[in-house]
């Protein structure tokens, strides 16, 4: 039997362990040398993560709580940007991973076992990002089941004297799932990547019950329980389900005044979630067309949506009376019987959108998980996870005992942290009062609304970027001799909405830049400066000598089809 | 802390765990060898859905043996099974010449993954036992793992499940080769 050891032309060098490049690219996006965290850094990481899966979540994880952990406050802090961008960005797998309980335990390892009088930043910054989660993801989360670990750190914390800073309410929105209709084949994604998450998460930690939860979990991947299948036909028909819902609020708002205000901003948003779905229809009805029910019963929405379209142009532009000879029979009368509970419960809520606090009016989940035989997730969660009384006096033991040593630098941090943060900012106006929530990281937006109120005379309007979709302009303001104001401005030059808009932009490494959020991220059809968003660039000296370039990035969803663009744009000389 | 027990076990003798992965094509006769390992029984099985694990331990090594179902269905799902492998083993059906192409395809498609490079491959033409059955030196000739792989240890032996021939030798070479591999 031969072997294969000889020396072939390639020079002899040791492989490169997979991880290498992954946490190489983590360090460039905490090193020291930054100024502020690289957004576009993190992001890489982030599509780096996406690409790989695997082991990559798992790995990334460790090595930022590794940085988190690290004595410099400075890594650290970048490291909590870099897990905030990952959470948003990488979905279940990762969420996965910073809800085990090594990785919690490790998270707090430097908090002492009684709250100190004032929390460092890092500390501060990671309680917000434990609130953050507890009330985003633990609670709408269709796998919120397998995110115990983290209402538990959350409990331990709260009965160990913390205090959890209050989180903006623009922070939380991003974590919440978006309430679109999705084809079967988009589902069947989503489950796949979430369920090879899963099982190699089992297969690593390989006691007993986990294996024996991997095998179950085998079987379903595999196809040999139609769990999958049931599951998205369930998830479809309750999307669909609460579209009708919409449908129907939508009918009675055009239709209870003569002259509705077309501004309203409910009336708008409803209409774009029922134009954003009309190009999914078609896909599912592609998808699933031998399901006769299914199809007849989308068909027929489809044709009281248009109608509805109809309706809302026609008394856009003022004609009314054509309007009201549009009659549109009621939807939801129609609807699955399994479901009225659970959707009747929801129903004064969805004025709201899912923008509310509380746990009632957050989609699916929260109705039906309880009852759905598929919910397959959380069967296995069941048995994966041992009580959680016994767990919960674990972590305390792990997480608490060991850090002490940390209390006695808190005050003299937080002084140099405030100082820091403003003078990156602010050289030539003068600091603002430090708004009452900056401790807790939000001074960007404080001090992007305190320039506002500044805004110069001089604007001068420029085109950054022209498609037959979109168009984006900026307004650029000198502020001061270092600082710039920028506000964007959106147009949908064609004839399908954008939907799911979200830009970027990243600066050279020596400026700063601020952005507010963006005012949505939808624009109708023709519509001009549909999503606006302001921010400011600091740093950036009048005479600077070559011209300020930018690099931005925007992703969004014409037709159902995602699109991405990006490009570099050069400042001109103001 | 146990980290650091087993490295002056290592230390001290040579002791160690290590995870082998075993693949191949459904009905080669996988769930059959690990039985025969762990138990020295032969262990009529139904196709395995899904996986088996158990902990054989030979000299001073204690090997952690998975060995996952291999119908088409569920070979998607191996590679999940890849990460922290030491070794592979993967079983052929010396019997089903049909098949072998299929087998070779499946074989070249795992050790071409990121994170099989650096892993010890031991084929096993199992069923030597029956008549028609290709011989080891065949196989290796077919799978053609000399072109191929560069880097990798890799190694054909001839077995036989239900006697036990050619196991012991299997894993002696394993422990061998990833011996070698560890003084590097």
């Amino acid at each position: 039997m031969s072997q294969g050891i000889y020396l072939t032309d390639q020079p002899v060098r040791r492989p490169q362990p997979a991880g290498n490049s992954l946490v190489r690219k983590i360090q460039r996006a905490c090193r020291l040398t930054l100024a502020e965290p690289d957004l576009g850094l993190n992001l890489d990481v982030a599509d780096f993560v996406n690409a790989k899966q695997g082991a990559a979540p798992r790995e990334a994880a460790i090595s930022i709580v590794k940085l988190i952990n690290s004595r410099d406050t400075h890594t650290a802090v970048f490291a909590l940007a870099l897990l905030d961008v990952l959470v948003k960005n990488c979905g279940y797998p990762f969420h996965l991973q910073i809800s085990r309980k090594e990785f919690l335990n490790e998270l707090v390892k430097r908090f002492p076992e009684r709250p100190p009088l004032r929390f460092t930043k890092v500390q501060r910054l990671v309680l917000t990002a434990i609130e953050e989660w507890y009330q985003t993801i633990c609670k709408h989360a269709a796998y919120k089941e397998d995110l115990a670990y983290i209402r538990d750190m959350h409990r331990l914390l709260k009965y160990k004297g913390y205090i959890f800073p209050k989180i903006k309410e623009e922070d939380l929105s991003v974590l919440r799932p978006g309430d679109h209709l999705k084809t079967p084949s988009e589902i069947q994604k989503e489950q796949e990547i979430a369920q090879a998450a899963k099982l190699e998460e089992l297969i690593r930690r390989g006691r007993p019950e986990d294996l024996k939860e991997a095998n179950k979990l085998m079987k379903v991947m595999a196809g040999f329980k139609e769990d999958n299948a049931i599951k998205s036909k369930q998830l479809i028909n309750d999307e669909l389900f609460k579209l009708k819902r919409k449908a129907d609020l939508f009918k009675d708002m055009l239709s209870t005044s003569e002259s509705p205000n077309m501004e309203n901003e409910t009336l708008v948003e409803l209409y774009s979630a029922l134009k954003v779905s009309q190009p999914k229809f078609q896909k599912i009805i592609e998808e699933e067309h031998d399901d006769d029910n299914l199809v007849q019963d989308i068909l027929q929405f489809n044709d009281t949506v248009n109608q509805l379209v109809q309706k809302y142009n026609l008394l856009k532009t003022g004609n009314a009376g054509e309007a009201a000879n549009i009659q549109v029979q009621n939807l939801s009368a129609a609807a699955p019987a399994g479901q009225s509970g659970g959707a009747l419960a929801n129903e004064l809520n969805l004025i709201d959108f899912g923008d509310d606090d509380e746990p009632a009016s957050s989609p699916v989940p929260a109705g039906t998980s309880g009852n759905s035989v598929d919910d397959l997730l959380g069967d296995l969660n069941n048995l994966s996870f041992s009580q959680p009384a016994q767990n919960f006096g674990l972590g305390g033991s792990i997480a608490l005992g060991s850090a002490q040593p940390t209390t006695q630098t808190t005050t003299p941090s937080i002084g140099l942290d405030l100082l820091s943060g403003f003078s990156d900012t602010a050289s030539s106006t003068p600091p603002p009062p430090p708004p009452r929530q900056e401790p807790f990281g939000t001074s960007p937006s404080a001090f992007g609304d305190f320039s506002d109120a500044l805004s110069a005379p001089k604007i001068s309007r420029v085109k950054v970027f022209d498609s037959e979709h979109l168009k984006i302009e900026f307004e650029i303001t000198r502020q001061t001799e270092s600082s710039i104001k920028m506000s964007s401005f959106f147009s949908n030059a064609g004839t399908a909405p954008i939907s799911d808009l979200t830009f970027m932009v990243a600066v050279p490494k020596s400026m700063t830049l601020r952005l507010d959020p963006q005012s949505g991220n939808f624009i109708p059809a023709g519509m001009n400066d549909g999503v606006t968003q302001f921010g400011s660039i600091e740093n950036a000296y009048q005479n600077a000598g070559k011209p300020l370039k930018v690099k931005w990035k925007a992703t969004y969803t014409v037709n159902a089809t995602p699109v991405e663009e990006t490009s570099v744009f050069t400042f001109p000389q103001i | 802390m146990g980290n650091s027990i087993s490295k002056v076990m290592v230390k001290m003798f040579g002791y160690r765990e290590m995870k082998i992965l075993m693949l191949g094509l459904d009905n080669a006769g996988k769930t059959t060898i690990l039985y025969k390992l762990k138990l020295n029984k032969i262990k009529t099985s139904a196709p395995t859905v899904g996986f088996n694990v158990e902990t054989v331990s030979f000299r001073n090594v204690k090997f952690n043996m998975w060995d996952v179902g291999g119908q088409d269905r569920l070979r998607p799902l191996w590679r999940h099974y890849f990460p922290a492998t030491t070794a592979l083993i993967f079983v052929l059906d010396s019997q089903d010449t049909e098949r072998l192409n299929e087998a070779k395809e499946e074989l070249y498609s795992i050790i071409s993954d990121k994170e099989m490079e650096d892993v010890v491959l031991l084929v096993l033409a199992n069923k030597q036992d029956l008549k028609g059955a290709m011989s080891p030196q065949k196989i290796s000739d077919f799978l053609e793992l000399k072109d191929h792989l560069n880097n990798q240890l890799w190694c054909v032996i001839g077995s036989n499940a239900l006697t036990g021939q050619g196991l012991v030798e299997g894993l002696s070479w394993i422990t061998n080769n990833t011996n070698a591999k560890d003084k590097k």
